[in-house]
């Protein structure tokens, strides 16, 4: 295909016309018009050189060559022919076009513009007059005063200068001369603060442009593309440029028959530009939520993942933007995925070339996730938004929504599938974190004052205190009271007993056995009661010798007092004699009054 | 026994006392009420304009309590948020300055409140606050234990403190029984131990309250703190809205203040309110 393509190109004729598109008035200039296969004989057509004297032509020029390049031949032909015209008014003209016969085909050249320029305000003019106008004193003169202060110009062009954060513009460094330039001795480019630059490549062929009515050789030093990173006015301080100018002189003093007295002076001379300020706009208010700073004019296509998947398997969105602006400054489209989805980190690749009007390209974001529960999940659509610095609008681009079914592999979460992921044992992820949600219920009460050290404070605290000190008082007259009673009780303990034994006596005299028995018990069990202040309920014989084993008894004595006990429970209703009632009472009161005698002291 | 009685009517004279004031309250409660449920409904529903409305006017009827500041300053934040969105510019009119206020004034009222220190910290991640300058061991101990609750808490367990300890000290001083007055001795100290403490800890938050002259920043930008009550003088730091400083001493409408790092230096008195 491209071998075809090549020889159509080669078998087509060119016919091409070449003219200056400036040129100042009064100076006579080349008009060529080539074609490159051999034309038929008389065939060739001027055109009417109106507003110019044809001062020559035209001249006819033939070249033809051979090629032998790797064994391959190639030939080449070219036929030109030449006029030199003088303009005779300053404007805008037109060459016209001309026309060729070749092998009975008919061919024309392209009409061609030319602007001519009245340059007779300049009497210093360029080199070539440098001898005739001021030629009296030419000599004299020193050779940097042969060079005007406005033959070599520099200047920094930007397209724009009223831009948006985040717009592209251009700019570059043109040397303007009308002297030859002999070599750039140094160049200082200026700080793009606040813009972000990228170089440019461009055409780097010289073209000849007018300023302030004068014809200049312009050379395109540099080409940058700035993007503005910050609002407000921005200043791009001066680039300063030293180069070296070619002076030639003619010497009639050392007039040399040979070489014609000419000398050739070097002259350096350093430029600087203009500081030039941007104005680099805010964006406008009303930006969408889905705004990230993206400027220029961009389009969406995504690609969405399979509408039926298993769980635990990986898939990837996909989202290409492509257009031109700052798309080395776009931030990944958020993409908001269910919860049992797992979203990876995005990758990014990007396609972008640096060209006149911004950068252009695309960029494709991937976003791989791993579905882990089973279930119809919908996927939000993914928004993207930019603003146009064209028309001063906001566009949002949206993705379509889609459905997602994960269809549950029957293993459950726990087992994965993909990656070193370890089921749903691992730690849980923070997602984000936001303020707790405000206290609902019934409005509480309202702050109460402090208490503490408050007059309320102190009436409780006192009234603690009195309350304390009115049941201790009230509390301990009862205890002593009750203290008093059980002292008297105890010392009382022998005299009732003796009162009882006495009883215990008139009922033995009387013959009574069971009174007598009774009086005896009552006797005994009381006395213990009152001397230890137990109460009655509470006695047996057990807890008895207990007792007067801890009052340092002797353990005989209490043996012989549970001895009295038992024997009068006996007695009380059996038959016995009456003398067993005598010797029990003596023995009883034996007993009790070795009891006393050791419990006093 | 007529002693008792006689401190029973003391007590009911007391409420008796109170209750007058208790019922000129009810008016303005019932218009509380009505504000509290208006503002849990604008929340709920996103309008969190209405709801700050709503909260405030709790607060301006005097019937305050930890739970309104509380959920006061959750309606300036949010409404702050929502704000951003729109206009993109976060809290453009101050609101996190009034969040974070209103956190600290939620939290002097009751210090144990937990969601309140929580928002507090997440508000505070915003701003441009100074780290404080660390609190020895000792200090940060007392501190938590002072704000396991309120003053009033501790105020109301130092009073419990004392009328157990009081009876089982009766308790040791009139029973008979050995067992009874051991253990009704060392609880009696314990909880003797437990007044003095709680007491001196309610002393200790009042007084922190009554002296406390923090105060936070709640201009909506970077507020310029001058060397001197001057406007002319250096701005020597530009504190975000929410930060908090020390209120020291007022110069016509300038007030000195006190930065966490110990930094001092002069602000505007109406780019700042206190606690």
């Amino acid at each position: 295909m491209a071998l075809t393509s090549a020889w159509v190109a080669q078998a087509q004729v060119s016919f091409t016309a070449e003219v200056p598109t400036l040129w100042a008035l009064d100076q006579p200039f080349r008009v060529e018009f080539s074609v490159d296969s051999e034309p038929e004989r008389d065939s060739f057509r001027a055109p009417t050189f109106e507003g110019f004297e044809v001062l020559a032509g035209p001249t006819v020029s033939t070249g033809h060559s051979i090629q032998f390049i790797n064994g391959k031949q190639s030939s080449s032909y070219n036929c030109t022919y030449t006029f030199v015209l003088l303009p005779t008014a300053s404007g805008t003209f037109t060459i016209g076009a001309a026309t060729i016969k070749v092998d009975g085909k008919s061919y024309t050249s392209q009409p061609q513009p030319i602007e001519i320029v009245d340059e007779k305000r300049d009497n210093a003019g360029g080199q070539s007059q440098s001898n005739s106008g001021q030629s009296s004193k030419g000599s004299a003169a020193s050779p940097e005063s042969r060079i005007a202060k406005d033959d070599i110009l520099l200047r920094l062009k930007v397209s724009n200068t009223d831009v948006y954060k985040g717009e592209s513009i251009r700019a570059s460094l043109v040397l303007y001369t009308r002297v030859n330039i002999d070599n750039i001795e140094s160049l200082e480019m200026p700080s793009f603060d606040g813009f972000w630059s990228q170089e440019l490549s461009f055409d780097n062929t010289p073209s000849r442009e007018q300023i302030d009515g004068r014809i200049y050789e312009a050379y395109k030093i540099t080409e940058l593309l700035l993007s503005p990173q910050e609002s407000g006015r921005i200043v791009i301080p001066e680039a300063t440029m030293k180069v070296l100018a070619q002076v030639v002189v003619q010497d009639n003093r050392h007039f040399d028959p040979i070489f014609g007295g000419r000398q050739v002076y070097h002259v350096s001379r350093e430029l600087r530009t203009a500081p030039i300020v941007v104005n680099v706009k805010e964006f406008p208010a009303g930006a969408p939520a889905s705004f990230n700073g993206a400027v220029g004019s961009f389009s969406l296509s995504s690609r969405m993942p399979a509408a039926e998947i298993d769980s635990n398997s990986a898939d990837q969105i996909e989202i290409t933007i492509s257009g031109s602006g700052n798309l080395k400054f776009l931030t990944a489209p958020k993409v908001s995925l269910p919860d049992s989805f797992e979203l990876y980190d995005t990758k990014i690749v990007d396609n972008v070339k640096a060209t006149a009007t911004g950068t252009s390209g695309s960029i494709t974001y991937t976003y791989p996730f791993v579905a882990r529960s089973g279930g119809e999940f919908h996927i939000e659509p993914i928004q993207f938004s930019y603003f146009n610095p064209a028309t001063g609008e906001y566009h949002t681009l949206t993705t379509e929504a889609a459905t997602i079914t994960v269809k549950d592999d029957g293993t459950g979460a726990s087992t994965p599938t993909v990656g070193n992921y370890t089921g749903y044992g691992g730690t849980m992820r923070q997602l984000d974190r936001d303020i707790r949600f405000i206290h609902t219920g019934k409005l509480p009460h309202k702050a109460a004052s402090m208490l503490i050290l408050s007059p309320v404070y102190w009436l409780i605290i006192v009234a603690i205190a009195a309350l304390f000190i009115v049941v201790y008082a009230a509390m301990r007259k009862r205890i002593r009271d009750n203290r008093n009673i059980v002292a008297r009780r105890m010392k009382r303990a022998d005299k009732v007993a003796v009162q009882r034994l006495r009883m215990a006596q008139r009922s033995m005299e009387e013959g009574n056995r069971h009174a007598f028995y009774e009086e005896m018990l009552r006797a005994m069990w009381g006395y213990i009661s009152d001397k230890f202040n137990i109460p009655v309920s509470n006695l047996t014989k057990e807890t008895i010798r207990e007792e007067l084993y801890r009052r340092g008894v002797a353990a005989a004595t209490a043996e012989q007092f549970c001895e009295i006990i038992t024997r009068s429970e006996e007695a009380q209703y059996a038959p016995s004699t009456d003398g067993d009632m005598s010797e029990v009472y003596a023995y009883a009161a034996e007993v009790i009054s070795k009891i006393e005698e050791v419990v006093k002291r | 026994m007529k002693s008792i009685y006689k401190i029973i009517g003391i007590i009911v004279v007391a409420v008796a006392l109170v209750l007058p004031t208790t019922l000129r309250a009810a008016d303005a409660k019932t218009t509380a009420e009505a504000e509290w449920k208006r503002g849990i409904a604008a929340y709920s529903g996103g309008d969190y304009a209405a709801a700050v409305e709503a909260f405030e006017h709790i607060v301006a009827l005097g019937e305050a309590s930890a739970d309104v500041y509380y959920n006061l300053g959750d309606a300036y934040f949010k409404l702050g948020q929502q704000r951003t969105t729109s206009s993109g510019r976060a809290f453009a009119e101050g609101e996190l300055g009034r969040a974070i206020l209103n956190y600290h004034r939620a939290l002097v009222l009751n210090p144990a409140m937990e969601d309140a220190r929580y928002n507090l910290d997440l508000a505070r991640d915003l701003t441009n606050d100074t780290t404080a300058v660390p609190r020895s061991f000792a200090a940060n101990i007392w501190l938590a234990l002072r704000n396991m609750t309120t003053t009033n808490g501790w105020t109301i367990t130092s009073i419990v403190a004392l009328a157990l300890c009081l009876t089982l000290t009766l308790l040791y001083l009139l029973s008979e029984r050995i067992a009874v007055r051991k253990v009704g001795f060392f609880l009696a100290v314990l909880l003797g131990i437990l007044f003095i403490l709680a007491t001196v800890l309610a002393i200790s938050g009042r007084s922190a309250i009554e002296s406390d002259r923090r105060a936070v920043v709640i201009c909506n930008d970077s507020t310029p703190v001058h060397a001197s009550p001057d406007s002319a003088s250096k701005v020597i730091r530009r504190p975000s809205q929410g930060v908090t400083i020390t209120r020291l001493r007022d110069h016509d409408s300038w007030c000195e203040v006190l930065f966490a790092d110990g930094e001092k230096g002069w602000i505007r008195g109406s780019y700042i309110e206190m606690i």
